[in-house]
């Protein structure tokens, strides 16, 4: 077989980089600075950056230390998403949204000290509360120290995905719900109890259960922005699902989340679809009759004829039989733990 | 598993569906919950829009729910089982799925994706499906309306059909999260600077503004375990656009639809806001451009009055 080619076409474009400088106590409120650069094939967001305090303005302050995608220091925004400069090429970006400029800017959702260096300590403190460490299992891990703690694939491969957080930051600084809350937790936050409660040498998943409810597990609004950025793919939308599921398996059932959770799976079982007109009692009680009355009477006025039974087509009726399924291969996975 | 960066990474070379010899293109339809029962004038309105644009579409029969994420809370095995289901009809019908709400999107695109990407998962999933005799094979597309509109229909086509142009209309483009997070799960166009809905647009002759709360999330699902969050998200993508003074705004997402216009005196009312802005779904505007009538459109159903007169 020839060998294939796998040196990329060297290129090179002039652009113009706009960096978000500010400095806390000077500035009234952050602006833009261009830098004219030279980016060529290759270059990363960090490279361009050290060039640019290098060459041009030695003032210009970032973060960055392990330049390998590891340490997770350097989350900046460039145009708009969140990355880490390192391991982040410049060019593809420049062509991608077809300019010749390209704008960085520290990340969101926490207080810029400087330029492109934000206070990480919020995100840290929340962190804190979710107790994000093995508390031991006497169970599972042995006191005689000669004696290994062993686990299976299966126990390994539940978190494993989990153990590539490298706390960089890059899901807060994307996440729709902090925006709209800052008191909500977060992505990595919620993400990394989950590694340690699904954990099965662990003993205080109850307790981080009720960590995560009380700093907002349910405001995650699912608009999976972490799993876009995510440098290490471990897809933290997907993992507070998961944890959702823990404190729902765990007896945490009286939250509005966790009552249209059930709801959904019951009328889909039953119906095919969900009982939309119901769902204000389903999830929020006799409190929901008014939500109802209100829709009722806003369809009234539109001419159509409310109803509080489920809307489905015909033949959605059908996948009893998948959910039973479904239901015994979970309970027959839950026996073998 | 490290992931180097490029913002073209998931950008792969559109897959157009090819129009029979009629020039007609068909689709397996998935309805999802928000073209039926008291939303069923979407329905309406896109079946008839895509009658202009030469497009037919072929209802899956017993599609159910794809449960919108919120049964993975539950079992994520449920959730992979009845959307491989859901697939299974396209398939049997030869057709590409075609769902126009996001959200399904997205759901059934992960499924997708998970299932090809974990044999032994497939076949599980298939174990599961078996005893209804139905086998879900892994061959099927799947689409949305933005791509039938700026890919598969085209936009020059388009362009033919356009009888009432939109000139000098100041319109703010939104996209909702689902077709565009996470970025690989079908590969369209570029999840960081996609560009379908303003190509669309832009054909229809509105004029696109930006705005800085174009990228935010409409909070839709977090109005049921959180409606305070919902309502304040949902205003925030609204104020962004007003600020810009823009005529309307448009999305393609129903769901995002139903929060910018349905919530929006609450949301802004939460935020001691008082405007009101028209929100138009696509397809809505798609069919104005085309020359079909407001009555058509149904929009006096909505929320927020709209008066477009083109």
């Amino acid at each position: 077989m020839a060998p294939v080619k796998i040196t990329p076409k060297r290129e090179s474009l002039l652009a113009n980089i706009r960096v978000q400088r500010f400095t806390s106590g000077k500035d009234r409120s952050p602006y833009f600075d261009n830098f004219k650069l030279e980016v060529e094939t290759g270059m990363t967001v960090l490279a361009a950056l050290r060039k640019i305090k290098d060459e041009q303005d030695g003032s210009l302050t970032f973060r960055a230390f392990c330049r390998s995608a590891i340490c997770g220091s350097c989350t900046v925004r460039v145009n708009g998403r969140s990355v880490l400069a390192c391991s982040t090429q410049l060019l593809p970006i420049l062509k991608d949204f077809r300019k010749g400029s390209v704008t960085i800017a520290p990340m969101a959702n926490l207080p810029v000290l400087r330029d492109l260096v934000v206070d990480i300590d919020p995100v840290i403190d929340k962190l804190a509360k979710m107790h994000p460490y093995l508390i031991e299992s006497p169970e599972r891990v042995p006191e005689a120290l000669e004696r290994e703690s062993l686990m299976s694939r299966d126990e390994l491969n539940a978190f494993d995905y989990m153990t590539d957080c490298i706390l960089c930051g890059s899901c807060y600084s994307a996440c729709s719900s902090v925006a709209a809350d800052p008191s909500y937790a977060g992505p990595l936050t919620i993400a990394k109890a989950y590694r340690f409660s699904i954990d099965v040498r662990d003993s205080f998943r109850g307790i981080r259960d009720q960590a995560a409810i009380d700093q907002g597990l349910w405001s995650c609004v699912q608009c999976r922005k972490c799993i876009k950025v995510c440098p290490k793919d471990t897809r933290p939308a997907d993992t507070i699902r998961r944890t959702r599921k823990l404190t729902i398996d765990d007896g945490i059932r009286d939250t509005p989340g966790s009552r249209r959770a059930k709801a959904y799976v019951a009328d889909i079982k039953r119906f095919g679809q969900v009982n939309k007109p119901m769902l204000p009692v389903v999830v929020f009680g006799t409190k929901g009759w008014e939500a109802i009355e209100v829709a009722e009477a806003a369809l009234t006025k539109q001419g159509l004829e409310p109803t509080r039974r489920v809307c489905k087509l015909p033949g959605q009726e059908g996948v009893e039989g998948i959910f039973g399924r479904v239901r015994a291969i979970e309970d027959e996975e839950e026996q073998g733990r | 598993m490290t992931r180097i960066h490029t913002a073209d990474a998931g950008t792969r070379t559109p897959f157009r569906v090819q129009p029979e010899m009629s020039g007609r293109l068909t689709y397996a339809f998935y309805s999802g919950c928000c073209f039926q029962g008291a939303d069923a004038r979407f329905f309406d309105i896109l079946t008839q829009v895509f009658g202009r644009l030469d497009v037919d579409l072929q209802l899956i029969p017993d599609a159910v729910c794809c449960g919108a994420g919120v049964i993975e809370e539950r079992s994520e095995l449920a959730s992979l089982a009845i959307n491989a289901r859901n697939l299974a009809g396209a398939e049997r019908m030869g057709l590409p799925f075609f769902t126009p709400c996001s959200t399904c999107f997205n759901v059934i695109s992960n499924v997708q994706k998970r299932l090809a990407e974990d044999p032994r998962l497939h076949d599980q999933v298939n174990r599961i499906l078996a005893p209804d005799g139905i086998e879900y094979r892994g061959e099927g597309r799947l689409t949305h309306t933005l791509y039938i509109l700026a890919q598969d229909v085209g936009l020059e086509k388009l362009g033919e059909r356009v009888t009432h142009p939109l000139h000098g209309l100041r319109v703010g483009s939104f996209y909702g999260c689902h077709t565009r997070n996470p970025a690989d799960i079908q590969g369209y166009e570029s999840a960081d600077n996609p560009t379908s809905l303003e190509d669309v647009l832009r054909v229809l002759g509105a004029e696109i503004v930006d705005y800085d709360t174009r990228d935010n999330c409409c909070g839709y699902h977090v109005a049921w375990p959180n409606a305070d969050l919902s309502k304040a998200m949902t205003g925030q993508v609204l104020q962004g656009a007003k600020k810009q003074e823009v005529d309307l705004m448009v999305t393609s997402c129903p769901l995002c639809f139903k929060n910018l216009d349905g919530v929006q005196p609450k949301a802004l009312a939460a935020t001691g806001r008082d405007f009101q802005l028209p929100v138009l779904y696509l397809p809505e505007l798609v069919g104005l451009a085309c020359g079909m009538s407001p009555e058509d459109m149904k929009l006096d159903f909505h929320v927020v009055p709209v008066n477009v007169r083109l």
